[in-house]
Parts: C-alpha cells; sequence; structure tokens
C-alpha cells in the first residue's frame, strides 16, 4: 500500500542541517496496524507527516498504490489526503468553538454530497465511536477521552483507507487512551490500515508491527509482534 | 457543513473584529454615498438650472455712450441713443457654432417715459423669453395674454420676426413692477395713459430686489412705437449653459456676426457657483479616493491578522484534504458577507445622512437622491474593495505549509 523508497528529509538545509529522517526504506502493507516508535525527536512526527502527503521529502519518493504522490500537483495531494487518509494529531485539534458533530462534519466539508447525507453519516460515525447523544457538545463540554474519539470520528468520516494517528494517547491517562487505542483497533479490524506514532511501551502492545526509529533512521528491528512469543505482550495486543 | 459554513462560523467566532471592520468600511460607503450624492446633485442642478440665474452674456448697440444702468448693466441711453441694434440683426445668432448653447435670447427697448410727471424705464420685451429668463418672477394678476405660450424653442430672432409678423396679442398690456406700481398707486386692473396710450395693467411682479422693481414692462412692439424707434432694441440679455464650452467664446462667436452690437460676458452668480461645485466635485473624488484606500487597507490588515490568528486552523483544513482553492473560498467567502454587510450598512447610513442633509442643502431638495444605480454602485464597490484587500491574505493563508501551521501552537 504505502511504499518509502529512501527518504530523507533535512530540515535547515542552509545553516546547520537536521536529517529529520534519513534514507528511510518502509512498506505499510493494506489492513496493518503498525506502531512507529521512538524517543522524542526521532523523527516520528516527519515520517508520519511525509507519510501524509503534507511534507515533501528532501531525498526519496513516496508511492501509494504506485503512485509517486509528491510528483502530483498540491491541489492534488490535497484531494489525495482527502480520499485516502485520516488524521488524528498529537494536540486533537478539534476548533473549540464547533460541536463534536461539526467537528466531524469538517471532515466532509468539501466532500460532494448532499448536506443531509453528511450529517446522516457524521452521525453514525460519532455512534461508532461512542459518543451518541453529545453531538451537539462543544469540545470544552467533552472528557478529554471523548475529545480523543471526536478527532478519531472526523479522521474516520470520509472513510479513509488509511488512519495515521500521532501519539493518540500522549494527552490522555492511560484508562481514557486505552479506550482511544480499543477503537482504532477495532477500526483496523474493520479494514483501515492503522498507522500509530507513539512512545508509550503500552500502546505498542495494540500494534501488530513495531518500527523503531532512531535519529530518523528506521532500524533494525521492525518486526510483527503477532509472531512474537512473549504471550503476555501478545495476549494484552490481541485483547 | 459547508466551505460556507465553516467562513460564516469563523465570521461568529470572531464578530467583535469583524463587527468593527463592517463599520469600517460601512462608513466609507456612508462618506461617499453622501459625497456622491451632494455633488451629483449640486452638478445636476447647476447644468440644469442654469437659465435660472439669469443671463450671462449681454448685448447693447456699439455705438452707445451715454448710459442708463439697468440690472447692473451699463446699456444704451434711454434718450439720445446714436447707433442702432435693430431686432432682425439678431437672427445670424441662430446659426454661429454653439448656437444649441443659447438657451434663452430676450432682446428689449429700455427707453424713459414721462408717467404722471415723473419719468420711469419703460422695458419693451417678448414676454416669453423675458419670462424664461427670469424664472424667479412672480407675478400678481397675470402676464400678458400669449406670455406664457409654448416656451421659446428657437432662438429669441427666429421667435421675435415670428411675432412681428403674427402681430401681438396682449399688444397693450402692461406689467409693473413692485415699487414702481407701489408709488403710482396701480393695481392689476388699472389703466395707464404713457405718451397718449391707454395700457390694462395684468400683473405686478413681486418685490425682488432688483431694478425690475421699477421698470414698466409692456411688450417690444408695443414700446417700439410709442418710443418712435420701430424694429429698434438696445439690451439682449443671454442665458447660455456653457457647461463645455467657456463663455467667452461663446461672445467671440456672437460678436462675429453681430458687429453693430457690444457683447460683454457677465459674471454672474451661476458661474461662481458652477466654480464651487467643480471644486467640490474634484474634493470629493480625492476624498472619495482617499477613502476607497484606507478601507482597502482596513480590510487587507484586519484580515491579514485573522489569517495569521487562524494559520493552525487553516493547517488542519489542509490537513484534512482542503484545497488551496477551498481555503481560498473560506477567507473569501468571509469577505464577501463582511463586504456586502457594510455596503449596505452604509448606503443606509448615508441615505440617512443624505435625508438630515436635505433641508439644508438646496440642492439636494430639488433632486430625488435614491438612486438605485448608486445603491447597487456602494454594494459593488464595497465588494471589489472587500474582495481585492482580502486577496492577498486569502493568497497567503492558502500558501501556508500545513506541517508548519500545525506545528505553531
Ligand atoms: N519544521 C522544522 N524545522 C526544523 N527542524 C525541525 C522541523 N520539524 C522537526 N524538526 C526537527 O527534526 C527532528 C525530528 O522532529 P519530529 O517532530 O519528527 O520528532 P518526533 O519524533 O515527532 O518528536 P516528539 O516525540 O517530541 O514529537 C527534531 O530534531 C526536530 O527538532
Ligand atoms: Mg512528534
Amino acid at each position: 500500500m504505502i511504499e518509502l523508497c529512501d527518504v530523507t528529509k533535512t530540515y535547515n538545509p542552509q545553516g546547520a542541517p537536521v536529517h529529520a529522517l534519513y534514507q528511510a526504506n518502509l512498506r505499510v502493507n493494506e489492513g496493518e496496524f503498525a506502531a512507529i516508535v521512538g524517543p522524542s525527536g526521532s523523527g516520528k512526527s516527519t515520517l508520519l507527516s511525509v507519510i501524509g502527503a503534507m511534507n515533501p521529502p528532501t531525498q526519496g519518493s513516496m508511492l501509494v498504490d504506485g503512485i509517486d504522490v509528491y510528483s502530483l500537483s498540491v491541489e492534488k495531494q490535497a484531494d489525495f489526503r482527502h480520499e485516502y487518509l485520516g488524521f488524528v494529531f498529537q494536540q486533537l485539534q478539534l476548533l473549540p468553538y464547533l460541536t463534536a458533530l461539526e467537528n466531524v462534519l469538517l471532515g466532509l466539508a468539501i466532500a460532494r454530497m448532499r448536506r443531509a447525507d453528511k450529517v446522516q453519516r457524521a452521525r453514525e460515525v460519532l455512534a461508532r465511536v461512542g459518543l451518541a447523544g453529545k453531538e451537539d457538545r462543544l469540545p470544552g463540554e467533552l472528557s478529554g477521552g471523548e475529545q480523543g474519539r471526536v478527532a478519531v470520528g472526523r479522521a474516520l468520516v470520509n472513510e479513509p483507507p488509511l488512519i495515521l494517528a500521532d501519539e493518540p494517547t500522549g494527552n490522555l491517562d492511560s484508562n481514557t487512551g486505552v479506550q482511544i487505542l480499543t477503537l482504532l483497533q477495532e477500526l483496523n479490524a474493520a479494514g483501515h490500515t492503522v498507522l500509530m506514532v507513539t512512545h508509550d511501551a503500552q500502546a505498542t502492545t495494540y500494534a501488530q508491527r513495531i518500527i523503531p526509529i532512531l535519529d530518523g533512521r528506521l532500524v533494525d528491528g521492525d518486526h510483527d509482534i503477532t509472531k512474537n512469543e512473549n504471550p503476555a505482550i501478545n495476549g494484552n495486543g490481541k485483547r | 457543513m459547508r466551505l460556507y459554513d465553516i467562513s460564516l462560523k469563523g465570521l461568529r467566532r470572531r464578530l467583535g473584529r469583524m463587527l468593527l471592520l463592517l463599520l469600517s468600511l460601512a462608513t466609507a460607503v456612508a462618506t461617499l454615498v453622501t459625497l456622491v450624492t451632494i455633488t451629483r446633485s449640486m452638478n445636476h442642478s447647476v447644468a440644469h438650472r442654469m437659465d435660472e440665474f439669469g443671463a450671462n452674456i449681454v448685448i447693447v448697440p456699439q455705438a452707445s455712450d451715454l448710459a442708463v444702468s439697468y440690472g447692473g448693466i451699463t446699456v444704451g441711453s434711454a434718450a439720445y441713443d446714436v447707433g442702432v441694434l435693430m431686432l432682425a440683426d439678431l437672427e445670424p445668432i441662430g446659426s454661429i457654432r454653439n448656437a444649441r448653447n443659447v438657451s434663452v435670447l430676450a432682446p428689449k427697448l429700455v427707453s424713459a417715459v414721462s408717467l404722471e410727471s415723473r419719468e420711469v424705464l419703460m422695458a419693451g420685451v417678448i414676454f416669453p423669453d423675458e419670462i424664461r429668463l427670469k424664472q424667479w418672477w412672480q407675478v400678481h394678476g397675470a402676464y400678458p395674454v400669449g406670455a406664457t405660450d409654448a416656451p421659446v424653442a428657437t432662438l429669441g430672432g427666429h421667435r421675435a420676426m415670428a411675432q412681428m409678423e403674427a402681430g401681438v396679442s396682449g399688444a397693450d398690456q402692461a406689467v409693473l413692477g413692485s415699487r414702481l406700481a407701489h408709488e403710482l398707486g396701480l393695481a392689476p386692473g388699472d389703466m395707464l395713459v404713457v405718451e397718449g396710450r391707454n395700457l390694462q395693467i395684468v400683473g405686478v411682479l413681486e418685490e425682488n430686489g432688483s431694478q425690475d422693481d421699477q421698470i414698466l414692462f409692456v411688450d417690444l412692439t408695443l414700446a417700439q412705437q410709442i418710443a418712435h424707434r420701430p424694429g429698434e432694441i438696445n439690451l439682449v440679455e443671454i442665458a447660455a449653459l456653457c457647461s463645455d464650452c467657456p463663455v467667452e467664446e461663446l461672445v467671440r462667436q456672437i460678436s462675429e456676426v453681430l458687429p453693430q452690437g457690444r457683447v460683454t460676458a457677465v459674471r454672474q452668480a451661476v458661474t461662481l457657483r458652477a466654480e464651487t461645485v467643480d471644486q467640490l466635485t474634484r474634493f470629493a473624488v480625492v476624498v472619495s479616493a482617499v477613502v476607497t484606500l484606507i478601507g482597502g487597507l482596513i480590510v487587507l490588515t484586519t484580515m491579514l491578522g485573522a489569517v495569521t490568528e487562524r494559520r493552525h486552523e487553516i493547517g488542519l483544513f489542509r490537513a484534512l484534504g482542503f484545497r488551496r482553492a477551498h481555503i481560498e473560498r473560506v477567507i473569501l467567502g468571509e469577505a464577501l458577507v463582511i463586504s456586502l454587510a457594510g455596503g449596505i450598512v452604509g448606503w443606509a447610513a448615508g441615505m440617512g445622512v443624505v435625508a438630515l442633509l436635505r433641508p439644508t442643502i438646496d440642492e439636494l431638495a430639488m433632486t430625488s437622491p435614491w438612486d438605485p444605480a448608486l445603491a447597487l454602485a456602494a454594494l459593488g464597490g464595497t465588494l471589489v474593495v472587500g474582495l481585492a484587500g482580502s486577496l492577498y491574505p486569502a493568497l497567503r493563508a492558502a500558501a501556508l505549509d500545513p506541517v508548519t501551521a500545525l506545528r505553531a501552537l
């Protein structure tokens, strides 16, 4: 599904260059739930934004279903984001002045659908993330976990094949974090490919695959934890 | 939720600042609407009522040297004319190049007659032309029969000739200036004997402060008979409408065809007024330009500020797959709503100001300020300024890098 070929992303190319990503090669297959794991500043968000068609690499290319996304025009890249991707941001990025329903509807704002169909779809999505009855609450009137679910709902509403989540549990206590992770797991089970960034050890247990990153390099050890012998981790992950 | 909803929500969110922007635009529009309405009505009244202000060219016989003053204009001596000017001499004026600028041509024969043992000035006039020239005249009683006939469409010369041939009705009827009537104790309906001829007074002019208050007005032909000067005139007053040609040029053209007359331009109130209005118009244009520019700059800075403030939100929209064009539409959509509202409010406020000023500015009272074209122009102009001022902010917003924008928390 996604193929990164020798992707290097260098910030400040004139001054002191920072290789946020260095010659990264990665394949993410359809239906996977993968966790990108690494310490702070290792380039996780950069990797996610490159895959998210928002951050053109300095070198290398990214193919999605065989198409080199960054060779498309900016507007086509935007269309790609709209049709292929759902983002769950680290800071959630809900607009505080819009209700839960309206925040979810933002994901459909440019979709060519009838207004009533959009509202219908957004309500269904909110029900699916367990927020039925709270459609008209503002983010400030929702708990942290509920806000996270609105963010997931927004990522989900245009039914993207790929969901990109940057530290979806970052601001949450472990209980509410688990709710979000479970939700992502359910979405993965329902056919969405999920790519999640985390530095939270507990979170990695929900993924099928761990992609370690260190100083911008995808280091060896990329492994499928479904094949991991440790039953404790396995059991957690399969919950 | 559509782009347009996002625009509206964005406006609601920054309601205070957007209302301020709306108010700025509305103030600018109100200023422009007021200025345009006032200057337009002034220009309109100057151009269309020039003849109301009387003559701006006079012709007297070339050879006259002794003076009788009439209306502040020195005319040939009533008693001792040397040179002569005939009514028929005026005919060529009809064929000068700017003939169509001559709106009224009022020839007369002014002479002194004795009336109840005192000297009074008698003016022989062609009443329709005279009345058209002196639109401020108000008469008690009536004008002579035929005096208010169909307005003079052709030049006085032609008309006078035609009148002479046809013979004039109301020939023995006279109109008196108010002071003269008062001094002689005469009123409409009374009879008067002038040089042995019986005249019926049909009207007395209301006092207007000019020399007309002292004058006896009779038909030109009658005056010529009384003075034994058939066909002769010694004063012609002309009202020329000259917004596109200098009066001096008209004077030159008339002098060319009328060598026996002395043609002079009279600098009268309306000329001064026209110049004032011209200056006011130029001033209005400058003010309008400045106000428009300031309006555009206010839109520019406000919208730029809004974009900077919302770059984070815009980054989110871009991440969600909004095209650059979508972002532009959101920003310009907000500008559109603000401009429309500003245009409507401003136009209404401007018309309000005009309504308040109406009693104090004569010209405003004379013309109707309700002009749909002005309303459309106000709306269209505000839209153009609002959108033009928002174009750069919109482009800036669209060009925001989503990754950078989202990081900037
Ligand atoms: N826009 C930028 N300009 C310059 N340097 C940047 C920029 N974005 C990221 N970097 C640098 O690139 C490196 C990787 O950043 P990135 O945000 O991808 O790390 P991360 O793994 O997501 O960290 P964290 O866990 O703290 O979110 C860091 O050293 C960071 O300072
Ligand atoms: Mg990060």
